[in-house]
């Protein structure tokens, strides 16, 4: 079966999976939310399977390499990473609307990716510049870092809605306690995962381009991103802040990943003009 | 921008502040990983930052088997149990976990540090090498002018290869290191594969045709329905079969505008105008009687090798497998510390807790309090 297609019908497991979670929190159905976790699984084993059958074809192709190479395989890729850190957190942290919130940025990003004209979706040989060891540990740590600060995204949207508007719809949004440590936790972790990105594209950068840093936009970019999380951390663990302006710390720094992500690439130009 | 004297001073502002911080906070986690005061103090309980006591039935050797088993499965404490002569005991985990923190913050200074000495002392330039000639000057990149390596660069060979689709597959140098004459070091240098010698790495970085040659085009008669390979020479006329007309190529382009190869043909035929137009390579022309195809060419490549020389790396990759260290040290330990005492009182006896921890207080609570539940109910 075709790869693409696939992930076709992932984006509607997504939608539909974001769809239930928030029936099972509007109603508070346990049996719904059941059902939502396994709409969610089943989406991310079919894309699991997508990405393997993917990374086979490019074996039968010829030009056979991990699936993590041009826009399409990294925004599939991005949102594989939402949902299993989303998965990964549920162990601790249990909330139906971040679940709804997981499958719907996930979907957003399958949509945008299958309907964008301007995503290339073939399987395309890897330019001698990505021929690299350090293809896979580099993205991988980084998407996962980006899938990290994407849930603590919708933690904080969440938690501002809550301190800010009055209701009884409100009342049954998450507790902004909870809300607040889901974002440390979070961040936290995606840090760490983003500073072993960046490691990781410094010792590919020495190897490739023959310095380890030059001040490249995806580069500089990827250290504001970093400043900004390092900001929030000590601002927490040193300064004591909690709630709004940690909340807001953490939108403004994934805008940062968003900007670091794509911005860079379609508006700034530099070395890293593939994904 | 990145050298202009401001970023300079941001930096150096930034790493004196990193400094002074991680300075400052040193004597606290010093006390705190290593603290002076007697492990067995009796006077923590009560005084920590979670104290209980629980009320058991049975003697004080069954009650303090079954807490220490006990309080292990509860609080996944991995460690042996101390105890001192006065029945204190005291559990300890991730003592080291605050000792990250300076990991840390002194990574980005060794970091910082290792990007000064690049800075100083390295440099970073290019120097283009023609197939089978040698070099041994390279252009530096921030314009300061040339550098002379000491010893020569010779370009044995320069392929670049595409896939089918165009893309490039590979762009590959072999290079040979050359001492006085003497061959010392061959290496086939590619992208994401350099040649590291005395401290320089050799990137394959760019290239290009240093020059071109006999040319190979087909030129055929349609009136005469004859054809004959030419092979010329830049601006050496040839004249064609079978007519009193002649050719000769005036101009190489490499890569014109944008479509590839392509060459400038002029057609010289008795009594008309020189009709001059391009030849794309693989593209067929047609010109008055002729038609003519750019079949092939001799090429000379020139091969972009980018040489560097950083003396810093060695102290920025340290200070990046530091900085892992440390974040593993202080986001996943805890440091957490249990004391237990058990009295004999009328009736069974007194567990006393105490109890501390670095992180995550109210899971930490929750699950002493779990075990003081279990405890009260086993016996």
């Amino acid at each position: 079966m075709n790869d693409t297609f696939i992930i076709s019908i992932v984006t509607f497991i997504y939608f539909f999976a974001a769809f239930t979670y928030l029936i099972s929190f509007i109603f508070n159905k346990k049996s719904v939310a059941v059902m939502a976790l396994v709409l969610t699984g089943s989406g991310i084993a079919a894309q699991t399977a997508a990405i393997i059958i993917r990374w086979v074809h490019s074996y039968q192709l010829g030009i056979g390499h991990a699936p993590l190479s041009n826009l399409y395989e990294s925004i599939t890729f991005f949102s594989w990473s939402i949902i299993f850190v989303y998965l990964l957190m549920t162990k601790r942290y249990k909330s139906n609307l971040i679940g709804a919130l997981a499958n719907f940025f996930a979907f957003i990003l399958l949509a945008f990716a299958s309907l964008s004209e301007g995503i290339e979706c073939q399987i395309q040989p890897l330019i001698p510049a990505l021929q690299s060891n350090w293809l896979t540990i580099h993205v991988i740590s980084s998407f996962f870092a980006y899938a990290c600060f994407a849930i603590s995204f919708g933690a904080s949207i969440l938690y501002i809605i809550k301190l800010r508007l009055r209701g009884s719809a409100i009342d049954i949004l998450p507790e902004p306690k909870f809300l607040d440590e889901v974002i440390y936790k979070m961040i936290s972790t995606g840090f760490i995962l983003l500073t072993l990105g960046i490691i990781t594209g410094a010792a590919w950068a020495d190897h490739a381009w023959g310095r380890y840093w030059g001040w490249d936009p995806k580069e500089t970019w990827s250290l504001i991103t970093w400043l900004i999380y390092a900001s929030f951390l000590h601002a927490r663990l040193v300064g004591g802040w909690k709630g709004m302006r940690m909340s807001l710390i953490s939108i403004f720094g994934f805008a940062a990943v968003i900007f670091t992500y794509l911005g860079v690439n379609y508006i700034l130009s530099g070395l890293h003009s593939y994904l | 921008m990145y050298h202009s004297w401001w970023f300079t001073l941001l930096l150096t502002l930034l790493s004196i502040n990193v400094f002074a911080c991680t300075v400052k906070q040193i004597p606290r986690i010093i006390k705190l990983t290593f603290p002076r005061k007697n492990k067995f103090d009796e006077n923590v309980f009560g005084s920590s930052q979670i104290n209980k006591t629980v009320q058991c039935k049975g003697g004080v050797s069954d009650v303090e088997e079954k807490a220490v088993s006990l309080l292990k499965s509860f609080v996944s404490l991995s460690t042996q149990a101390e105890k001192n002569d006065k029945d204190i005991f005291f559990f300890e985990k991730g003592r080291y976990s605050r000792i990250g923190m300076i990991f840390i913050h002194f990574s980005i200074l060794l970091i910082l540090t290792g990007g000064l000495i690049g800075a100083i002392w390295g440099f970073n330039g290019q120097m283009n090498i023609i197939e089978g000639e040698v070099a041994n000057v390279i252009t530096l990149f921030d314009r300061s002018g040339v550098k002379k390596l000491g010893f020569d660069v010779h370009c044995d060979s320069f392929k670049v290869d595409f896939y089918k689709t165009g893309q490039p597959k590979e762009y590959r140098t072999d290079l040979t290191i050359l001492e006085k004459g003497k061959p010392i070091i061959s290496k086939a240098i590619r992208v994401n594969h350099p040649l590291i010698y005395k401290g320089l790495k050799f990137c394959q970085a760019t290239y290009g045709i240093a020059n071109a040659g006999n040319f190979r085009i087909i030129a055929r008669n349609n009136k005469s329905n004859t054809e004959t390979v030419l092979t010329l020479k830049m601006m050496k006329k040839v004249s064609l079969p079978n007519s009193g007309s002649s050719f000769a190529i005036a101009k190489f382009s490499a890569n014109n505008r944008v479509f590839g190869p392509a060459v400038l043909g002029v057609l010289i035929e008795p009594g008309e105008k020189h009709d001059i137009f391009w030849l794309f390579k693989d593209n067929e022309q047609l010109k008055s009687d002729f038609s003519f195809i750019f079949k092939d060419f001799d090429r000379r490549y020139y091969s972009g090798i980018q040489v560097s020389r950083d003396p810093g790396v060695p102290l920025v990759w340290a200070g990046c497998i530091l900085i892992l260290i440390g974040f593993i040290m202080s986001f996943f330990l805890i440091h957490t510390r249990v004391w237990l005492r058990i009295l004999d009182v009328k009736d069974g006896c007194e567990v006393k807790i105490a109890a501390s921890t670095s992180k995550n207080r109210k899971s930490f609570e929750e699950k002493l309090e779990k075990f003081a539940m279990k405890l009260q109910s086993l016996s």
